[in-house]
């Protein structure tokens, strides 16, 4: 500890370098972790919001919602006590006047089913032609009781409430009833047990019989990884995340290790005075693990100040406990890096100092 | 006189074998008893070092024992070994041994935390007084003369109380004057706290104030 601290109060340039090579590793880690939780809940947030556990979908819809063609008659086919029909469309919400154009998700269901979001201002939905718009599109200056568009029809709906911020697939989302939906979609039934819907969402259900036609059962879980696009996004972020660890390892091994080299006189001297292996390893790792502090505690702290400066239409996410996780994985980065120079400190031979 | 704290007996160090082999150094004997300051004076490729890696226990000898306190190295572990060179020898090396990161004062307080024991401040004080280190106890080394450095050395290899001190060439930088101040202050701690002051040199003009003078050449030692 004392060797290792007092290295790096003397040779500030140097571990000052090295820490700014970290904090900035520890910031793009923290940058790409939140830009991937941001689009992941854009994508997945009002799924998140339902707390259903499982959907049924059109079994050759590909486990994709708006894909799947199911009738609200295939409710019969389950069993359950929270069982809701769902049904989307991807619609540009538009002002009577066509003053103002916002791409949404709409998204249809009963209209006491449990999928309905919470109310924040004005009331459910309790008639024809009705909608409810989410945080997001208030803001935009979508009001209570305004005449609007959705959709590419002339029809007009009325917005009645407001819920929570809520998104799915990036996009605003409206609420209304499967009724209404199939109206705006210019759907050839638009009322009773045979309008098409997209799948049904439910809490806790089973097939009744193994006689289910074409309905398929799958977990909320696999319903996210199937969003379109979803999957690939994630994955694509989170590899990169994973090299960053793997580029915080090499850059701390191969500068520890450069910096042993360089310094092997120094611990020859520092064995042939009984100072041996473990204090030196001691020094470096207590090098790397405070560098590796400095660069994740700042790179935390330009993060979250950073994430007040984003624009609002950049979807970034703060998950406190992934980045502990993270932070947690560059340590391990940097101490293994330290590990590195093991053997070269181990093998230098204390002799060389003498002669 | 007193009981030697440093022997060496009988000790030959060969490198290579066969026809290829090297002897560095041939049935040596050697010691050092508390209050000695003993000099060791051979050219250069004469086996000095040699002499002193194995005094150190950095090596072990081909034949003979080594005894420290009436232990002997050779059989110690390796673990016990590097205790043993930081418990009860103190080195002073040719440029300097010291750590380039840390001042003064703090190469003394680096010695008590690997003892795992508090900075001995009156200790320091005085042993950098005596030998006139008092003004630059903040000094990192490249701001010291190599004089200084060299006396910083000698208080780092006191400071620990070691049995033996183990001075190899301690004068290789220094002019005439420094390198004879250095080495009666060596002289004069080896009197003045009862220690066991080994210095292996190869120059002549120093070891008048030596109290024995080992003489070596190819692997030979001579006691004059």
């Amino acid at each position: 500890m004392y060797l290792g601290l007092k290295e790096m109060r003397h040779e500030k340039l140097r571990y000052t370098l090295l820490s700014g090579v970290l904090l900035l590793i520890a910031l793009v880690v923290f940058m790409l972790a939140g830009l991937a939780n941001g689009l992941s809940n854009g994508n997945r947030q009002a799924v998140d919001t339902w707390q259903a556990q499982t959907v049924y979908l059109n079994k050759n819809a590909n486990q994709t919602l708006s894909a799947s063609q199911l009738k609200l008659a295939d409710k019969s086919k389950l069993t359950g006590n929270q069982v809701a029909p769902l049904a989307t469309l991807a619609g540009t919400l538009r002002t009577t006047s066509n003053s103002k154009k916002t791409t949404t998700n709409a998204l249809a269901t009963s209209r006491n089913s449990f999928l309905m979001p919470k109310i924040v201002s004005g009331h459910a939905i309790n008639g024809k032609n009705q909608i409810l718009i989410s945080a997001g599109l208030k803001a935009k200056g979508y009001k209570i009781g305004q005449k609007v568009r959705l959709g590419t029809t002339t029809k007009t709906v009325k917005i009645v409430g407001t819920y929570a911020t809520n998104t799915y697939m990036i996009s605003p989302t409206v609420y209304t009833d499967i009724a209404t939906l199939n109206r705006l979609k210019g759907a050839p039934i638009t009322s009773g047990k045979q309008q098409t819907i997209n799948g049904f969402v439910t809490k806790k259900s089973q097939f009744k019989t193994s006689h289910h036609g074409d309905l398929e059962k799958i977990s909320i879980n696999t319903f996210i990884n199937k969003l379109p696009g979803y999957s690939a996004e994630q994955l694509t972020l989170n590899t990169m995340i994973y090299f960053l660890f793997v580029i915080a390892l090499a850059i701390i091994g191969i500068f520890m290790f450069v910096l042993t080299l360089q310094k092997q006189p120094l611990f020859g001297v520092l064995k042939v005075q009984g100072i041996g292996t473990k204090h030196i390893l001691a020094a470096l790792l207590t090098q790397s693990v405070a560098m590796a502090l400095i660069g994740i505690v700042l790179g935390l702290g330009i993060t979250v100040g950073l994430a007040q400066l984003m624009p609002a239409g950049m979807p970034f996410v703060i998950n406190w406990s992934q980045y502990g996780l993270y932070s947690l994985a560059l340590l391990i980065a940097a101490v293994l890096g330290a590990l590195l120079s093991w053997r070269t400190v181990a093998n230098i031979d204390p002799a060389v100092a003498i002669g | 006189m007193t009981k030697p704290v440093l022997a060496l007996q009988h000790i030959t160090k060969q490198f290579g074998h066969g026809h290829t082999a090297v002897k560095a150094l041939t049935d040596a004997n050697f010691e050092v008893a508390p209050g000695q300051f003993v000099a060791i004076i051979g050219p250069s490729g004469s086996g000095k070092s040699t002499f002193l890696t194995i005094a150190a226990g950095l090596q072990t000898p081909t034949n003979g024992q080594v005894l420290l306190n009436g232990t002997e190295l050779a059989t110690q572990s390796e673990k016990a070994r590097l205790a043993y060179r930081f418990n009860e020898i103190g080195f002073i090396l040719q440029s300097s041994n010291l750590i380039p990161f840390l001042t003064v004062t703090e190469q003394l307080k680096l010695v008590d935390k690997m003892a795992k024991r508090p900075f001995q401040k009156d200790k320091a004080k005085t042993l950098l007084a005596e030998l006139a280190l008092s003004e630059v106890v903040d000094a990192y080394p490249n701001e010291l003369s190599g004089g200084e450095r060299q006396r910083v050395a000698i208080v780092r290899a006191l400071y620990n109380d070691p049995s033996v001190i183990l001075a190899d060439e301690p004068t290789a930088s220094l002019d005439t004057p420094r390198s004879i101040d250095v080495v009666e202050r060596l002289a004069k701690e080896a009197h003045q706290h009862q220690k066991a002051i080994v210095m292996v040199t190869h120059d002549q003009r120093l070891i008048g104030n030596c109290d024995v003078v080992y003489r070596i050449e190819d692997g030979v030692m001579t006691r004059q």
